[in-house]
């Protein structure tokens, strides 16, 4: 059977193959393990090199595909296969400049395979010598990343921002009372070792590619996530309540903070040069949103007593992952996106509120999680947190479910206009949140007749209503099944018994004002 | 296997030679039955039947139906759910059943403005349309002018292949 895939990738190989001018030889694979001799065909300009002999040089094993060749190196596998410039190596895409071919039986690839499979894979580099025909293997040598340090501890949280000249690629690992930053190319640090007089960080330190924050006792927890213009790594650390001692990865866990819902992120759509949609008549989503954010905010900061955070306040551009960075970082208790939607059905109406599908997406994702959930055992210095942040919102499906199920309802509830339900989408500006999050289409601006609606303070304050008693709701809901608040009597004792002055007061917070963003977190159009 | 045969005459000399472009199952062609996916009026994927001139080679087909299913539906009982301007500017089949899709076009390229419906559901007629047609198309890539692209209009994550949705496509048309 391994005798017949191989024939067939050969032969789907050579019916991809089209061959003009070409010459060939030995090269040699210079690795720092020492040489080795391999073949290479050249032909319109392009060096091909045998991927058997160059996997084997490289200590790897390579095996037919039902359509291709799998190659692993290093614990890495990548694939390629015929009429296609593209290799890929986990999700990630694998870019050569023209298709592999097949010679004697033998599948040859653009050297350059190799560059983007040991990059990614290996953190080594590939590159073609054609003075000496050499493919040079060696490691990865980035420009040295600027890293900049700051500390600060507020209200018994400690504070500690990484901020990078570019963006860079990195691990955190968790050890016996530190932590370990690890980037995968060099760093410029600014200093070797620090001292902190604070509460939880007992000093840093700088070696090679790592940085390694020393905490000043074991139940110090930590948490992380990533900042983007400029590229930032925020580490919070706080006393008590210390992550379970998994080793290997940090994963992104949400703080322990007061129970209950205490901080409410709102995420105006689009916004600047990114319009969103526009209507017949020329209104832009990123107005309305902004408009109903706006009111919204308000609404829960006097009703519901949370804090309201804004993701824009004014008609800047801010990214996607920036949006739900800033959720993280304020620890939001809810993440709820307002946005206007579109349709080619020139009718189309009505709202709809969507939470996060993984399913559709994440087939690779999951597997690739596996695999590095396992590589993370022996190697600590594995991709597992990356992975595991890029689907972060995965733990919190359920409670997003019912958040999603609450606004639709009170959506349909306040409006006549059509109920388009609950639904699940790979939205990007979800996949990151560590909170339940939603994101609500509040009307179709694609519609005449509901753009028109949508302009007007009466539709919108009748949006911002239904959203506030949504979030109301939730909140209560939720408050309630984690014991926070006591369930509502039954309706046969409410009006008859006096109140219990053993039951637990309903927290009573002071209506608060919403927050803007602040201005180090914004993109700027 | 020409084209084999010609690469080892070639090795074995370790001359620069002249070979032919070979033909093969790429360029044979025949007239095929492919299910194009459109928007409904229900708004739900519905499948348009056409007949095109189809290569034999999966590898080679793909493409074409990918670009057919751009030029929009041929009937009004469906509607258009990419921007008319669209290109396919390639389109590959890995192995393990990932297809890339390599879009292009000037909305694309400038930002399209429109709503997370009409977005989820054009990058969805392109996966469903894959998937019914190609038994080895299992998940679709998308790309923009060759590079991975965070979304195609602010809403759908492209960072990963995507898999059909079967509850965006009209229960006739599954």
């Amino acid at each position: 059977m391994k005798r017949l895939l191989a024939l067939g990738a050969v032969l789907v190989l050579a019916a991809a193959s089209i061959v003009l001018a070409q010459t060939s030889g030995q090269a040699t694979l210079r690795t720092p393990a020492g040489d080795r001799p391999f073949t290479y065909v050249q032909q319109s300009g392009q060096v091909y090199v045998n991927a058997e002999e160059v996997v084997a040089g490289l200590g790897g094993t390579i095996a037919p595909d039902s359509s291709g060749y799998k190659v692993t190196v290093g614990g890495a596998t990548a694939a390629f296969g015929p009429d296609s410039r593209y290799g890929v190596v986990r999700d990630d895409l694998i870019e050569m400049p023209v298709p592999p071919i097949a010679v004697e039986g033998k599948p040859y690839v653009p050297w350059q395979f190799f560059q983007g499979f040991l990059a990614r894979a290996t953190s080594q580099d590939a590159a073609w010598d054609p003075a000496t025909q050499s493919l040079v293997i060696r490691p990865l040598q980035r420009d040295a990343i600027a890293v900049q340090v700051s500390v600060a501890n507020v209200q018994g949280i400690s504070k500690i921002v990484l901020t990078l000249s570019a963006p860079a690629e990195y691990s955190i690992v968790k050890e016996p009372q530190a932590y370990l930053v690890r980037f995968r190319s060099p760093v410029r640090a600014p200093f070797g070792d620090q001292p902190y007089e604070d509460p939880n960080i007992a000093r840093m330190t700088f070696a090679a590619n790592d940085v390694r924050i020393q905490l000043t006792a074991p139940d110090v927890a930590g948490d992380a996530y990533r900042l983007e213009n400029p590229p930032r790594i925020v580490l919070d650390f706080r006393k008590g309540a210390a992550l379970a001692p998994v080793p290997g990865a940090l994963v992104p866990q949400k703080p322990t903070e007061a129970p209950g819902i205490r901080t409410i992120v709102i995420d105006p759509g689009h916004g600047g040069r990114e319009v969103g949609a526009v209507g017949p008549n020329g209104l832009m989503e990123k107005d309305i949103t902004l408009a109903i954010a706006r009111k919204l905010a308000a609404s829960l900061a006097g009703k519901v007593g949370a804090r309201v955070v804004l993701t824009r306040d004014d008609d800047s551009v801010v990214s996607l992952d920036q949006r739900t960075a800033l959720a993280n970082q304020y620890k939001a208790d809810l993440f709820l996106s307002v946005h206007l939607n579109a349709a080619v059905v020139k009718d189309a109406k009505g709202s709809e509120t969507y939470f996060l599908s993984l399913e559709a997406s994440d087939e690779l994702a999951r597997k690739a999680a596996e695999t590095e959930n396992a590589a993370a055992a022996s190697d600590p210095s594995s991709d597992l947190k990356l992975i595991l942040w890029d689907l972060a919102q995965q733990a919190y499906l359920d409670e997003s479910s019912r958040f999603a199920q609450a606004i639709q309802e009170e959506m349909n509830a306040a409006t006549a206009v059509a109920n388009r339900g609950v639904k699940q989408a790979p939205f990007k500006v979800l996949v990151g949140a560590t909170m339940p999050a939603a994101l609500v289409e509040v009307g179709f601006i694609s519609n005449a007749e509901e753009e028109a609606k949508l302009q007007t303070d009466a539709f919108q304050d009748l949006m911002v209503d239904a959203l506030t008693r949504a979030v109301q709701r939730y909140k209560t809901e939720y408050e309630t099944r984690i014991g926070l608040i006591q369930p509502p009597a039954p309706a046969t004792t409410t009006t008859a018994a006096p109140a219990d002055p053993k039951l637990p007061a309903k927290p009573q917070s002071a209506p608060q004002q919403p927050v803007p963003v602040p201005a180090t977190t914004r993109t700027e159009p | 296997m020409l084209a084999a045969v010609a690469l080892l005459a070639a090795v074995a000399c370790g001359k620069k030679k002249e070979t032919p472009a070979n033909l093969n199952a790429a360029n044979r062609v025949a007239v095929r039955m492919v299910r194009l996916y459109y928007e409904s009026p229900q708004m739900l994927l519905v499948a348009e039947p056409r007949n095109i001139a189809l290569p034999e080679s999966p590898a080679a087909a793909i493409p074409v139906v990918a670009r057919e299913l751009i030029k929009g539906p041929a009937t009004a009982a469906s509607l258009r759910l990419f921007p008319a301007d669209t290109v396919v500017r390639g389109a590959y089949l890995l192995p393990g059943g990932t297809v890339v899709v390599d879009l292009g076009g000037p909305t694309l390229q400038q930002g399209w403005g429109t709503g997370s419906h009409q977005e989820l559901m054009a990058a969805y007629s392109l996966v469903q349309t894959l998937s019914a047609n190609f038994a080895d198309a299992r998940r679709v890539r998308i790309l923009v002018n060759g590079s991975p692209a965070e979304t195609l209009a602010g809403h759908v994550s492209l960072a990963r292949s995507l898999t059909p949705m079967p509850v965006l496509v009209e229960p006739k048309s599954r």
